[in-house]
């Protein structure tokens, strides 16, 4: 692929997620597309089956300083490569609840979606159909309104038959575990054979993730992807009305220009504000589009609740999919832990399929055991060991924030710190949820029973959207309210950030703004 | 462990154990590495020594399925290509200053409390003092703090002894591959 030298329709900053999912719909709609990846490049012959290898998808371009009681672990959340972190996500797609988008009305806590539940169903259901998840949507008794999952749901092995027993002894719910993977043939992708390398690529297409599914469509429709391209700067017009295009250095480390029509910044959720940031002129000295003084506030970080057990069974841990076999959203109400002083939304992902090493190996869940003890605990989890993990959602807190360093890159561009701490009672619901799984698994049988320290999961917010510009970013499509040819996509667009993973709802915001770019083009862009 | 032969380690993009001995390629797995004596790139001997022995401690096997020729390899790679779980951690690259001022603060550690180099201790005096740096710096730690040096170079030794083919295949687990690892270490 040639980078064109002409300007472009739509120059996309970021092959992640969002980024291939807006590129795929903005191309099919006509526009010539280019994404500039910082990455490098990468095929499916490239996802190697291996704990080891596939630390290689995590982030590994210019540092993220970060501090902060909870920092948001930039470098295992972030991806790094074509696909970014989708290219190592667990395909874990649960929709937002309505109460989600509503919280600062309903219960006066955090902040406001500017659409509702309803304004993104459509689209939901539309990413469903194009990307396939297996789920059963009767068992899913907390499901919004959505169209049936249109693949048969993940099977069930038995680790997920072992823990489910305990949740059926406290008298809760599980449902399998709604997963953007193949338990079907799906549009010529093959079958998953659960065999637990998630988290290492997809190269047999089972997972949805950007090499799959959306860059497929976009390179058919004749979108570029420019890979080891780092942008530096966002180019705005004299007036500072609108973008013009971007600065970026090429993998010679050359400093190269590609003008656009429409900037889309998909560069995850530190990076986007970090170049918003960098890109400061006379014209928005604050930032680039940062007349609200929020870009890079509201960060949020799901907190993890690990619980572990080891059972006489035989729970052949190793055989699922990393995000797990089964779901339970008993807890998904915002006060179900106030007692415990807690606050916010839940869901156990239960019977995750689990290696011997890496951060979320079996090894890892016992760090206080050495030498030969470390053997004997290896040789009896390989057979007996069950986890689950419950996605805590985090308050989102203003001082939590991306900003800029006064170190510098290699480019010259100031690096971005991000600062965390989880807000208290977001803190408390962790404590009394890891208190909720204790229980189960000890319903469940387990004759061991331990828990994990709090572990951060998913970055989102940082440039939030809203109705109002004096307190967001973007509106309701991801445009920022002071230059409408800037578009911002992915989870920095969440107000809230849910008690749910956050892939399914970045790819129905991005096909809501795709649509909208495309119908009011000729209005958006200069 | 002397560097008998003229030899050097070319460091591919993706961490391929490749070494030139004498103008030939040899692919080997760390644990052969090591048999082999393949010369260090970026540990000195005394600190080989004494990581060595530590991952004996950490987990026994360790040493001979080649952790210290593992970690060296990585290393020696560009941060990028670098494949050590440190990266997770918090701790930003180059990442030798933390290991190599970690061994030295263990080794320091023991001298101080025993008298004698780490690798000199008896093996429940090498337990002893793991167990301590587990949970805290010891009087008088000098590197990166004890109890994540600690946790790194144990899943470091997790990492080459049953993060590989071979070693989950020895918990009785089937690897399952898609496209198996293209380095020996990862048979």
């Amino acid at each position: 692929m040639t980078l064109p030298t002409e300007k472009v329709d739509v120059v996309i900053v970021g092959s992640g997620a969002a980024g291939s999912a807006i590129a795929a719909k903005l191309a099919a709609g006509g526009k010539q597309v280019v994404i500039l990846e910082a990455g490098p490049e990468r095929g499916n012959p490239d996802l190697i089956s291996s704990g080891i290898w596939a630390r290689r998808l995590k982030w590994s371009g210019e540092p993220v300083l970060e501090d902060g009681e909870n920092p948001v672990g930039h470098v295992f959340n972030a991806g790094y490569g074509i696909g970014g972190s989708a290219m190592h996500h667990f395909a874990v797609w649960p929709r937002f609840h309505e109460e989600d988008f509503e919280m600062r009305s309903l219960y006066d806590r955090g902040l406001d979606w500017p659409i509702s539940y309803a304004d993104l169903q459509a689209h939901y259901d539309q990413v469903q159909r194009e990307s396939g998840i297996a789920g059963d949507a009767e068992k899913e008794i907390w499901r919004p309104p959505a169209q049936p999952y249109p693949m048969p749901p993940v099977p069930r092995f038995a680790q997920g038959a072992v823990i489910a027993r305990g949740f059926e002894k406290l008298g809760m719910h599980t449902a399998p575990l709604p997963l953007a993977v193949t338990t079907r043939e799906y549009n010529g992708r093959e079958v998953c054979i659960w065999d637990g390398w998630c988290a290492a690529g997809c190269p047999i297409g089972a997972l949805a993730n950007p090499l799959t599914t959306d860059l497929p469509i976009a390179f058919t429709h004749g979108a570029v992807l420019q890979a080891n391209a780092t942008v530096s700067r966002i180019l705005s017009s004299d007036t500072g009305e609108f973008v013009t295009g971007v600065e970026f250095h090429d993998e010679a480390g050359e400093i190269r220009q590609l003008m656009a029509d429409l900037v889309v910044l998909a560069a995850f959720t530190v990076q986007n504000p970090r170049l918003m940031l960098a890109s400061a002129n006379d014209k928005h000295p604050a930032g680039l589009a940062n007349s609200s003084g929020l870009i890079g506030k509201f960060i949020m970080s799901h907190s993890a609740a690990l619980v572990y057990g080891l059972f006489d069974e035989n729970t052949s841990c190793h055989l699922g999919a990393v995000g797990g076999q089964l779901v339970n959203q008993d807890g998904y109400g915002k006060n179900t832990h106030t007692d415990a002083g807690a606050f916010g939304s839940y869901q156990w992902m239960i019977a995750p399929a689990v290696k011997p090493n890496d951060l979320l190996g079996m090894a890892t869940t016992r760090p206080d055991l050495f030498g030969n003890d470390l053997h004997s605990f290896m040789q009896d989890a390989a057979h007996g060991f069950a986890g689950m993990t419950a996605v805590i959602e985090d308050l989102p807190l203003a001082e939590n924030a991306v900003t800029l360093s006064s170190t510098l890159d290699r480019f010259g561009t100031p690096l971005a710190r991000v600062t965390h701490t989880t807000q208290t009672r977001s803190k408390s619901l962790w404590q009394a949820v890891l208190e909720e799984g204790r229980a189960i698994f000890e319903a469940a049988g387990a004759r061991e029973v331990w828990t994990g320290p709090q572990a951060a999961m998913h970055i989102m917010g940082g440039t939030i959207m809203g109705q109002d510009p004096a307190h967001s970013v973007c509106n309701t499509y991801g445009q920022a309210h002071d230059i409408p040819n800037l578009v911002i996509a992915g989870a920095g667009l969440f107000p809230t950030s849910a008690g749910v993973n956050p892939t399914f709802t970045i790819h129905a915001l991005a096909a809501r703004s795709s649509e909208h770019l495309l119908n009011h083009w000729n209005s958006i862009v200069q | 462990m002397p560097q008998t032969r003229r030899a050097f380690i070319r460091t591919t993009g993706i961490g391929l154990l490749s070494f030139y001995v004498a103008g030939c390629k040899l692919e080997l797995t760390p644990g052969e590495a090591r048999q082999q004596e393949i010369p260090f790139q970026v540990l000195q001997l005394d600190q080989v020594r004494i990581l060595e022995a530590f991952g004996e401690v950490l987990l026994p096997g360790s040493a001979a399925a080649g952790l210290a020729h593992f970690i060296d390899h990585q290393l020696n790679a560009a941060p990028a290509d670098q494949l050590l779980m440190i990266k997770y951690l918090g701790v930003d690259p180059p990442f030798t200053a933390f290991y190599t001022q970690g061994l030295e603060a263990l080794n320091d550690t023991a001298k101080s409390a025993h008298g004698v180099q780490f690798f000199e201790l008896s093996v429940d005096q090498k337990a002893a003092l793991t167990g301590q740096i587990a949970l805290a710096n010891p009087d008088g730690w000098a590197g990166p703090p004890a109890p994540l040096f600690y946790f790194v170079l144990r899943n470091d030794a997790v990492d080459v002894f049953y993060g590989t083919k071979q070693g989950i295949e020895s918990l009785g687990i089937p690897y399952m591959a898609h496209i198996e690892p293209p380095s020996r270490w990862g048979e």
